[in-house]
């Protein structure tokens, strides 16, 4: 009964309870609130997961190598792996919502790491915190999720404003991915990144410029090389230039505006230029038109290099663009053909009627006029005889024996004469030769016998000399001596104070006296003769 | 071998949960509160399977982000790292300290994991009335109230190592968002084994006696 009581009693209470049992269910849905929201918050900010392949994994942790853009991480590595063939290495990352956009062909991935290279150290706060994945997010282009790592950081990344070009040259020489690019000596811009041309004949390097200074390059500027230390040992002296310390090291660009250029229009993003060897070449004019001719020696070109220059009374319309030697076996004899290429714009033509006549197809025949009337002859001259170098000259001879313009391999064949230099030395091979036929030999024996003789007569003369002073000389001293004695007393005679002197002084006063006397005589003769017989009446008036 | 033994209940008493004063249930039939020091009384612990089901899900809910989640941000000179429970016991395990790796895999994932299991199968075992081995299921129930405080024991070291290791550049440890669910999930076990009533389990079996 008793238990029958609390049971009814009981009841009650269960009707209490359901509503009750729902608030303690709060509590698991407050935790599937709060887990629905994580997991919806996972979901949402999922981004992509992407492939990237690299060569090797140095430095990278699944789990831990983060990817960042400007420093901000926007990924993590999840997963490190090989490829198939083992070649490669497979980074499976993922990346943060939002980013998707960016990640297309276009799209570049490197790993940051340490590195020194030419003038710059980079990536040093990844030796502690380890290497980390750099991105250059791209929204051109197809959208993609598997991608090909870059070795190296590209140098200019697709936000950097500024305008690429693409630089010919024959050879790459010492520049680098990153190597400056110097404008009036100040770096404005990167190499980045070189490969071959089309057909593998020359090198194609693409350089950044950055903004603002991409505006110096118009479609008139001129780029070289400025790799290295650029020294000149000329006439002039000895000359070094150089762009910078770091150009010294990992090379570099340089480009300007030919003095006598006018700047033109502002060069489009991807217009191609040619990449000049030095400096100097870019200072040199243009020509367009170049004319090929040939030189055939048949003596030593010894100092003649590719380069070297081609000279028209000492101005340069040319230079050598190739040496050979050759052998012609039905005429046994070695030639040197010489191929010259000629710039007939740097001749200015005046007082002429046809203006092409010189640079174009006419040329030829110009050419056959000069060589066949007026005697155009090539000889090698020194350019400089401090090195020895060689240069061709091209003078006229008209007294020189008449030769036929020929062609030899579709070039013309310029007559060469022997040079100023070598004629030069031919003289002096004569003279040489001529000099040999002397007799020296026998000269000498004569001279030698020659010699004896005056020896023989010195010591005749010598012996003379001996008697001379030993029986000779006193005789002489004495008579000299006594020579002064008699003068000596011949001076005491008639000195001032001998007798002598005094006497005939006396005697001179006493003449003068008398003459006197005499002339007074005369005087009054002459004034009165009659006192000649009368006397002196004037002293009886007196 | 109806009375094998003699409860509270078959005696007509409640006993009480807070003075464990056995109030005779003639004398409470009104008022439901214990006699001696005035705590309610209920003859089982209050809605006890209930609750520990609704905790026991909350449990199981916030198990997944405690795991997933990271619990410490290490930054030591430069790096930044995440670690969630798991990678941090693969680390102590692969850097040799097997011991502290066991430990924190005993008592951060193992223990946890145990506990929800055994009060999951514990609670379908009473309400699908086994009558399967009933002192072993009372053991499961006093290890897991026992052991389930000690997983703790994570909590406390993320806390430590926040406090302690504040160097500035050359290293930092932070806790990670994981760390609150982890420690909300030790909680809610605790709270959902301190919610079971053991004795339901006797009960099943003498109900069917």
């Amino acid at each position: 009964m008793e238990n029958h009581q609390i049971e009814e009693q009981a009841a009650p209470a269960k009707i209490q309870e359901k509503r009750v049992i729902s608030i303690i269910w709060i509590v698991p849905l407050v935790a599937l609130a709060i887990g629905g929201w994580l997991a919806f918050k996972a979901i949402h900010e999922k981004g992509p997961t992407i492939t990237i392949t690299f060569v090797n994994a140095e430095g990278l942790e699944a789990g831990k190598t983060k990817i960042r853009y400007r420093n901000v991480t926007v990924g993590q590595v999840e997963k490190i792996s090989l490829t198939k063939d083992l070649s490669k290495v497979k980074v499976t990352a993922k990346l943060v919502r939002g980013i998707e956009h960016y990640l297309t062909d276009k799209t570049k991935f490197w790993v940051v790491r340490a590195r020194v290279r030419g003038g710059s150290v980079s990536g040093l706060n990844t030796i502690l915190s380890g290497a980390y994945i750099g991105i250059d997010p791209s929204e051109v282009g197809s959208p993609t999720t598997v991608f090909a790592g870059l070795e190296a950081p590209p140098v200019v990344t697709l936000g950097q404003p500024g305008r690429h070009f693409a630089l010919i040259a024959d050879t790459l020489g010492s520049l680098d991915i990153g190597a400056p690019i110097y404008y009036r000596q100040i770096q404005v811009g990167q190499v980045v990144g070189y490969g071959f041309g089309k057909d593998g004949k020359d090198v194609n390097i693409q350089i950044f410029i950055d903004a603002p200074y991409d505006r110096q390059v118009t479609n008139n500027t001129r780029f070289w090389n400025a790799s290295g230390i650029d020294v000149n040992l000329n006439a002039q002296g000895l000359k070094v230039n150089t762009q910078s310390l770091v150009s010294i090291i990992s090379g570099g660009v340089a480009f300007e505006l030919p003095k006598d250029m006018l700047p033109g229009k502002a060069a489009k993003d991807g217009a191609t230029f040619h990449l000049y060897p030095d400096h100097a070449s870019v200072q040199e004019k243009e020509y367009t038109i170049r004319k090929r001719w040939l030189l055939l020696f048949n003596r030593s070109v010894k100092g003649l290099t590719v380069g070297a220059p081609v000279e028209l009374y000492g101005i340069r319309v040319g230079k050598v663009t190739d040496l050979n030697l050759e052998y012609d076996d039905s005429a046994k004899h070695f030639l040197v053909p010489v191929l010259v290429t000629i710039e007939p714009e740097r001749v200015r033509i005046v007082n002429s009627t046809d203006t092409g006549a010189v640079q174009h197809d006419k040329s030829n025949e110009l050419l056959k006029q000069m060589v066949e009337n007026k005697g155009l002859r090539a000889q090698l001259q020194s350019d400089n005889l401090l090195t020895g170098q060689m240069m061709i000259n091209l003078a006229f001879f008209p007294d020189s024996p008449k030769m036929k313009l020929s062609y030899m391999d579709k070039y013309p064949v310029v007559p060469t004469v022997s040079g100023s230099f070598e004629q030069l030395q031919q003289n002096l091979g004569k003279i040489i030769e001529d000099l040999k036929k002397v007799p020296f030999s026998k000269i000498g024996y004569d001279l030698h016998s020659v010699l004896a003789e005056a020896q023989k007569t010195l010591k005749n003369f010598n012996k003379l000399t001996g008697e001379i002073n030993n029986n000779i000389a006193p005789q002489a001293y004495r008579t000299l001596a006594e020579l002064q004695k008699t003068l000596m007393d011949l001076q005491r005679i008639i000195g001032q104070d001998s007798s002598l002197s005094y006497n005939a002084g006396k005697s001179l006063d006493e003449l003068t006296r008398t003459l006197e006397a005499v002339r007074e005589l005369v005087d009054t003769i002459n004034n009165r003769p009659q006192s000649l017989i009368f006397g002196k009446e004037g002293q009886a008036h007196e | 071998m109806n009375h094998r033994f003699l409860t509270a209940r078959n005696a007509d008493l409640i006993g009480c949960h807070q003075c464990f004063f056995p109030a005779p249930k003639t004398h409470i039939a009104c008022t439901y509160r214990c006699p001696r020091c005035g705590a309610r009384l209920h003859q089982r612990k209050y809605k006890s399977i209930s609750r520990t089901w609704a905790l026991v899900c909350a449990a199981v809910i916030f198990y997944i982000p405690a795991n997933v989640l990271p619990i410490t941000y290490t930054s030591s000179i430069g790096t930044q790292q995440s670690d969630t429970i798991i990678s941090g016991v693969i680390y102590f395990f692969q850097t040799g300290s097997w011991g502290v790796a066991a430990v924190i895999f005993i008592a951060s994932i193992f223990i946890p994991f145990a506990k929800l299991l055994i009060l999951i199968f514990l609670l379908t075992s009473i309400q699908f009335h086994s009558v399967w081995h009933p002192k072993d299921r009372t053991r499961l129930y006093r290890l897991i109230e026992s052991v389930g405080r000690w997983s703790m024991v994570d909590i406390f070291v993320v806390t430590t190592l926040v406090a302690l290791v504040r160097l500035g550049a050359v290293a930092t440890i932070q806790a990670g968002p994981a760390a609150v669910y982890f420690a909300a999930v030790v909680v809610i076990t605790m709270l959902a084994s301190k919610s079971f009533d053991p004795r339901l389990i006797w009960d099943v079996i003498e109900e069917d006696e």
